[in-house]
């Protein structure tokens, strides 16, 4: 791998943090969802693997071992919105604020239960995307062995 | 510890389903899928009280009972001791689903607590894990699942021709016809193959592979239950066919017939309970057969009667293996004088099933004689030869096992945890035999939800020369009579079982099953022999089947090829790069440059999306085309350098691929010339996006509208992660 590579690709995780962010945040109003925001995040972090190696890659970011912690918790954050309606007797993915009702705004973010489900979905998509990274990574590099 | 608090919810679950049956009963009703006309419709009526009760009591006993009999089951095939976990949450799932059988009031809710239970007895059935346990587990699922997809049918029929799934509206609605007739049948086929009726019977002896707790539940009292539990439930819609009726009939008498006859053949002390559980729930089946107040009340009280004894029975031959090692009948004997309590306890048991006076048994053997009799003649005389049948088989049992010269010695007396739930069944079987009352009530209350009107579960003693008695004695001299003809009785049997096994519906079932797995081999090997296949298993279907569309339907008016204007400039540029990638990608002999080239294509083509107003697509699009370079990238580096000799041209290959090309080349071209969007959905999902606070269409789709969809959606990203996890690592998360 070039150098320059070596030196970018770790470095490009944070912009992908901050273009998933901006995804996530404007995505109701705008072209994007939860799914191309993981995707995104997810890319950055499979670049990280593909130039430094498994180990290092995993090394300097420890926080990818919680990778599988991630997915769970954003199925189950999908799964809460989805169905606790239920419990108030609506039909699953009711969201609130009802239609026609006002919406809280900060900024261009608008707080209502859809955007949840989407951040739940972001969290799935983008650990379940690491997690399939590493084992393949891991496979690849078994073979070299 | 696992397995008392198994026991302790189970119990808890028992008082509960007291509690509720005492005060009447009650309804829950939650919307599910409103849209779709499915709601959880749960109602807690005397059927449901009979089931859950029978469901959380017997298994309450049955669990105390496994909770002696596991360690030593584990340990006697050698399996540690934590092998627990994979057997008692299975167990409680299944009370649960059986409990959730019993109220559901809805057909889809009954269809999903069905198959729900099927689940959880393909695990406990397979729980040893050999290949017979493998094959019995799957063999059950496959039987009873199969089947169960009938009573999917039947719901979606009867929807179509109703427009509802809850039964007690389809009762009213529903006239008689063929509809109704065909959903009959139907769904009669789901619940005969659940309760092991012939010919759909021989997965219940195959199942005798589970540990025997397993058996004592689900193959007395809840599994095989949950058949005739669905016909009494749907029983108002049966009546409406006299098809539905007589096909009941005919298949409980064959089944009461052949089940008995192969008990007789058996030697295998759990193979010839099972034989009979097919035999006794033919009786049940026999009684809905007939149909009527009489029928209805003496089928509750036969399940009720049967269940006890059946299970008590069960564990009795478990407790009898454990002590002597022995499972066969002609290996055992003489065990009463050494095994005094069990061989009482479990006397009362067979004396219940044999239905002699004195126990809860002799009532179910009278009400089922006076419901026989009033059907006619011919069931009357079928009547008593069953009844003789059930005394011959028992006996047998019985008789064969605590008299007799002592042949297997036992180690010991019988544990008291294995003593103690058979004691308890027999005693309450002995009890129905005197205060039969509290019985009758329960019986009465869910034969009401079976049979609209009213009727009278009134059994009793009656010491008078009246048909019944007549009958009772009859089956007695005549069960005794075959019981001790063992000359002339065995070859004959024997000679059945043979037949039966050459060319009985097992063999068939064996057969089918080869040929399927011969079907996929060969259509998996057509696939996947080389690279060549598994594209033009792609391809080939696109040209055909588009081509097909195209010369079948009519296309005048609905296609146009539209003209190209001056603002698709940038539409075309983008295509004609895209065709020059592809001819690259295809031409290029290199490694990398073709790689390259179809990543040109793939953001070639997010590009038209992009211009053609899908914004949403075009991102989605460019991400996966990054995903696939970046993957091809990192696994060509990793392959040898070498080059490759990459085949030649083939004229085949090539005329597949220009086929299929211009196929998807017309149907895109048709589709992006339409410029306005079609009328319905996506109209209205415009229109409706600001209502849900939301400014991009397709993100309030996934995440409003489709909600329950992007859901399973990435369910099933979860669950193929998990899947991959544990094909490369185990099941290791990380």
């Amino acid at each position: 791998m070039s150098l320059i590579l070596e030196v970018v690709a770790p470095r490009l995780l944070g912009p992908a943090v901050m273009v998933a962010a901006a995804i996530i945040v404007k995505g109701y109003a705008d072209v994007g969802d939860g799914f191309s925001a993981g995707v995104i995040v997810a890319l950055a972090i499979a670049l990280r693997y593909i130039t430094l190696g498994t180990e290092r890659a995993e090394r300097g970011l420890p926080i990818l071992r919680r990778a599988p912690v991630v997915a769970v918790g954003g199925l189950l954050i999908a799964l809460a919105v989805g169905f606790l309606p239920v419990l108030a007797g609506d039909p699953p993915f009711t969201h609130r604020p009802a239609p026609g009702a006002e919406v809280v705004k900060i900024g261009t973010l608008e707080l209502i239960s859809a955007v949840a489900f989407d951040v739940g979905v972001f969290l799935l998509v983008c650990g379940a995307l690491v997690v399939l990274v590493h084992h393949l990574a891991r496979l690849v590099q078994g073979d070299e062995r | 510890m696992l397995a008392w608090s198994a026991v302790a919810s189970a119990a808890a679950a028992f008082v509960a389903c007291l509690a509720g049956w005492l005060a009447g009963g009650g309804s829950v009703e939650l919307a599910w899928a409103p849209t779709l006309g499915l709601r959880i419709d749960l109602a807690f009526d005397g059927l449901a009280a009979l089931y859950s009760l029978l469901a959380t009591g017997i298994g309450a006993l049955v669990f105390a009972y496994g909770a002696g009999y596991l360690p030593w089951h584990l340990e006697h095939v050698g399996r540690p001791a934590h092998d627990a976990w994979r057997f008692w949450p299975w167990m409680v799932v299944f009370m649960g689903s059986m409990v959730g059988l019993a109220c559901a009031r809805d057909l889809v809710l009954l269809f999903v607590f069905f198959d729900l239970t099927a689940v959880a007895s393909y695990f406990l059935i397979g729980f040893d894990r050999d290949r017979d346990a493998r094959g019995a587990a799957l063999m059950a699922l496959l039987v009873t699942g199969v089947s169960a997809v009938a009573l999917l049918i039947a719901a979606v029929l009867l929807y179509d021709a109703y427009g509802t799934f809850s039964l007690p509206e389809l009762f009213e609605r529903a006239g008689t016809g063929t509809t109704t007739t065909v959903a009959g049948v139907l769904i009669a086929v789901a619940a005969l193959a659940k309760s092991a009726q012939v010919p759909l019977h021989f997965w219940l002896p195959r199942a005798m592979a589970a540990p025997t707790p397993v058996s004592a539940y689900l193959h007395s009292a809840a599994m095989v239950a949950a058949g005739v539990l669905v016909l009494g439930r749907v029983h108002p819609l049966l009546v409406k066919s006299d098809l539905v009726l007589d096909g009941l009939l005919v298949v409980g008498l064959v089944s009461i017939a052949v089940g008995g006859v192969l008990a007789l053949a058996q030697d295998e002390l759990k193979q010839i309970l099972a034989h009979s559980t097919i035999s006794q729930y033919g009786y049940v089946v026999t009684l809905y057969g007939i149909g009527g107040a009489t029928a209805a009340g003496a089928a509750t009280l036969y399940v009720l009667a049967h269940a006890i004894a059946k299970s008590a029975l069960f564990m009795t031959a478990g407790a009898v293996t454990v002590t002597t090692g022995e499972s066969q009948l002609s290996r055992l004997g003489g065990l009463g004088r050494r095994l005094p309590a069990l061989a009482v306890a479990s006397g009362v048991a067979a004396a219940t099933l044999a239905a002699l006076p004195l126990t809860l048994g002799f009532f179910k053997d009278e009400l089922f004689f006076q419901a026989a009799g009033e059907h006619g003649r011919l069931v009357q005389l079928l009547a008593v030869g069953a009844a003789a049948l059930t005394v011959a088989y028992i006996g047998r049992f019985w008789l064969g096992l605590f008299t007799g010269p002592l042949r297997a010695r036992p180690s010991g007396g019988v544990p008291p945890l294995l003593l103690g739930p058979i004691a308890v069944l027999g005693a309450l079987a002995l009890v129905g035999g005197f205060v039969v009352e509290p019985f009758a009530r329960l019986a009465e209350d869910a034969a009401e939800v079976t049979h609209v009107g009213g009727l009278d579960v009134a059994p009793a003693y009656h010491l008078d020369a009246g048909t019944e008695n007549a009958m009772a004695l009859a089956a007695w001299g005549l069960g005794a009579l075959v019981l001790l003809a063992s000359r002339f009785r065995e070859p004959l049997v024997r000679a059945f079982a043979r037949a039966g096994e050459r060319v009985g519906p097992r063999r068939w079932y064996a057969l089918s099953l080869l040929g399927l797995n011969r079907l996929s081999d060969w259509a998996h090997d057509t696939e996947v022999r080389d690279l060549r296949n598994s594209i033009a298993a792609v391809l080939v279907p696109a040209a055909a089947l588009i081509a097909l569309a195209f010369v079948v339907t009519p296309t005048r008016g609905s296609y146009a090829a539209g003209s190209l204007g001056a603002d698709d400039l940038p539409i075309v540029v983008l295509l004609a790069l895209g065709v020059a990638a592809a001819v690259t990608a295809a031409r290029d002999r290199g490694r990398l440059r073709p790689v390259l080239a179809l990543s040109v294509l793939g953001f070639a083509l997010a590009g038209v999306y992009a211009m053609a107003g899908a914004p949403d697509v075009a991102l989605v699009a460019v991400l996966v085309e990054t995903v696939l370079t970046l993957v091809f990238v990192g696994v060509f580096a990793r392959l040898p350098s070498a080059s490759v000799r990459r085949p030649r041209l083939r004229a085949r290959n090539a005329i597949i691929g220009a086929a299929a090309g211009a196929s998807v080349f017309a149907a895109i071209w048709g589709a992006l010339s339409r410029r306005t969007p079609a009328e319905g959905v996506a109209a209205e999902h415009i229109e409706r996006a600001p209502g849900a606070h939301g400014g991009d269409v397709v993100t309030v789709i996934l995440a409003d509208f489709r909600g329950l969809d992007t859901m399973v959606e990435i369910t099933v990203l979860a669950v193929a992660v998990v899947g991959i996890a544990s094909l490369l690592s185990r099941g290791r998360p990380w």
